[in-house]
């Protein structure tokens, strides 16, 4: 018989958003993200936690500026699949200090594990009799484009990554707090909580965030997505009638 | 006080637009040009997508001019008919320049031909106007008698066939000229996201040689038509139009169109020009910039997905 009294149950975590659905209407400056968790360890060995949130995917297209005849003019663009409109890494402590290359390459956590690809730039060809060989058309620069899509989503505050975004304020409980800007797509985001412990994920809990708009603007998305034609006239109609009303109030004055 | 914008998707200072949108209003009712060459650069400065303000830019415009127009019908110096004929062509180019931007986007150099055509068009226009108004100017101030207006317009205006009667504008010339001008400010209009008063109000001083004081109203008309036209084919074929955005510059635009074309009134026509001359150069001059200084950022993110 085995002895089931005596297996270590094994560590476990466990999570919760406080808000679930972010509702985006006039008075919209940006949210904040904030995530309460459980780790549930008997042994109590040192544990760290990992919060990676993602936005919906939006493709990018990147073009860079080279110089043709002393003008600075744009490259043809590159357009790179596969990438999160918005990207938030929020952990204990640095994340080359929690794990090593491969979990968190596995887990795409941290900006530089992030999978986006250029895939039309790629093709795979037979090159000195090897076959099914990837070659890049943007060959060595490859990596310059991938971090200068990073650093500009960057600088727009849609990636960061944030090495004490997650705080342990009890004994196996935990606070996550991650800042959504106004420029955050809307969409369906999943945050996902990793369990670390020994440089390994012992335990996965996937949660998902809703931010939708509400309210006037919703309606008027909506209804310019609908009836965009109807849309279109509504609003020359109310520029053609304000202009009217403006002439007419300054007549009178 | 901040608004959130349902189409571009971005959160802008509501007072900030309306105090911008009066600024242009009324830089709009004084020079009888939309005002769009200066409003879409600060807008996409602002954050907003290039496509939205581009699409919103066209309904603002529309609102301040037909503001302006209603006050120079009253003082009957638009030329209805030019306008009308001005617009058909202004129509046709839109359409064409709606399809040579989405080629140049689809190929990424949209950005370059914004700013060669910004650089080309509004410096050329802004350094002509310059020269011609300063000397009137300096003429003026000499006491010398302003320089006899040429009475012969270029002959192709007469020559050519279906010759139409503008009484308004004393004119008896042929539709052709008019229309072909209406189609070139057109096709520059879809790929500036501007009205193309500034290429249209020269054109009919210069080229047709109409009477100074009926241009300003029937360029202001022209405009009316096409950037309607543009809001509606913009929102029903790109969804860019960004009714709260644009209703944030209109309620300042229309008030400053008002107090613009009242203000027209008190300035000589030279120095209007050498005013408007002065803002079309530095405009075009900012926007061909980019051009030629070395960028801090080699890589740009382009806006809207490949279609």
């Amino acid at each position: 018989m085995i002895p089931l009294v005596d297996a270590p149950p094994a560590p476990a975590v466990s999570a919760a958003l406080t808000d679930t659905e972010i509702r985006v209407s006039s008075g919209f400056r940006g949210a904040r993200i904030v995530l309460y968790g459980a780790v549930f360890d008997p042994k109590d060995r040192p544990s760290d936690i990992v919060v990676i949130v993602r936005g919906p995917d939006q493709p990018i297209r990147i073009a860079r500026k080279t110089q043709v005849a002393g003008l600075w003019l744009n490259s043809r663009p590159v357009v790179f699949e596969g990438a999160p409109g918005f990207y938030r890494v929020a952990s204990t402590r640095k994340l080359q200090d929690i794990a090593g290359f491969a979990p968190l390459r596995h887990l795409g956590a941290g900006l530089e594990h992030l999978t986006i690809a250029a895939p039309l730039e790629r093709r795979v060809e037979t090159r000195y009799g090897v076959r099914d060989v990837v070659v890049s058309r943007l060959g060595a620069d490859y990596l310059d484009w991938r971090r200068a899509v990073l650093r500009l989503k960057e600088k727009a505050g849609l990636y960061a990554a944030d090495p004490g975004g997650v705080r342990f304020v009890d004994k196996g409980l935990f606070r996550a707090q991650l800042d959504l800007p106004a420029e955050a797509p809307i969409g369906r985001y999943s945050a996902r909580i990793v369990l670390f412990q020994d440089g390994k994920p012992v335990s996965i809990r996937d949660r998902e965030l809703i931010v939708e708009k509400a309210g006037v603007e919703r309606a008027l998305y909506v209804f310019s997505k609908d009836r965009p034609w109807t849309y279109g006239v509504l609003s020359v109609i109310v520029a053609l009638g304000a202009g009217w009303v403006a002439s007419v109030a300054f007549r009178r004055s | 006080m901040h608004f959130y914008l349902p189409i571009a998707e971005v959160s802008v200072n509501a007072l900030l637009l309306v105090v911008l949108g009066g600024l242009v209003g009324f830089i709009s009712g004084l020079f009888g040009i939309g005002g769009g060459f200066l409003m879409t650069p600060v807008l996409v400065f602002m954050g907003i997508p290039p496509v939205v303000a581009v699409a919103s830019e066209a309904n603002h415009v529309a609102a301040s001019s037909v503001s302006s127009v209603i006050a120079y019908s009253r003082k009957r110096v638009v030329d209805f008919r030019m306008g009308g004929v001005l617009a058909t062509g202004g129509a046709i180019g839109s359409f064409i320049g709606v399809e040579v931007f989405r080629w140049l986007r689809l190929i990424g150099q949209a950005d370059m031909a914004v700013s060669v055509s910004y650089l080309l068009f509004l410096g050329v226009i802004g350094g002509l106007m310059l020269m011609e108004s300063v000397g009137a100017i300096l003429r003026r101030r000499k006491g010398q008698p302003p320089k006899p207006r040429r009475e012969r317009r270029p002959m192709l205006l007469y020559a050519l066939p279906f010759k139409v009667r503008f009484p308004r504008s004393r004119l008896y010339i042929s539709v052709i000229p008019p229309v072909l001008l209406g189609v070139f400010v057109g096709i520059l209009s879809a790929v500036m996201g501007v009205g193309g008063g500034f290429i249209l109000v020269p054109a009919m001083i210069y080229l047709l040689r109409m009477p100074a004081p009926v241009v300003v109203g029937t360029s202001l008309f022209q405009i009316v038509i096409t950037t309607s036209l543009t809001s509606v084919l913009q929102a029903g074929r790109n969804q860019t139009v960004d009714i709260v955005l644009a209703t944030l510059l209109l309620i300042g635009g229309v008030i400053g169109a008002q107090l613009g074309a009242r203000a027209s009134g008190r300035f000589r026509a030279e120095e209007l020009r050498a005013l408007l001359a002065l803002l079309v150069l530095a405009v075009g001059l900012r926007m061909g910039a980019d051009l030629f200084i070395h960028p801090d950022e080699a890589f740009v993110l382009m806006t809207g997905t490949a279609r």
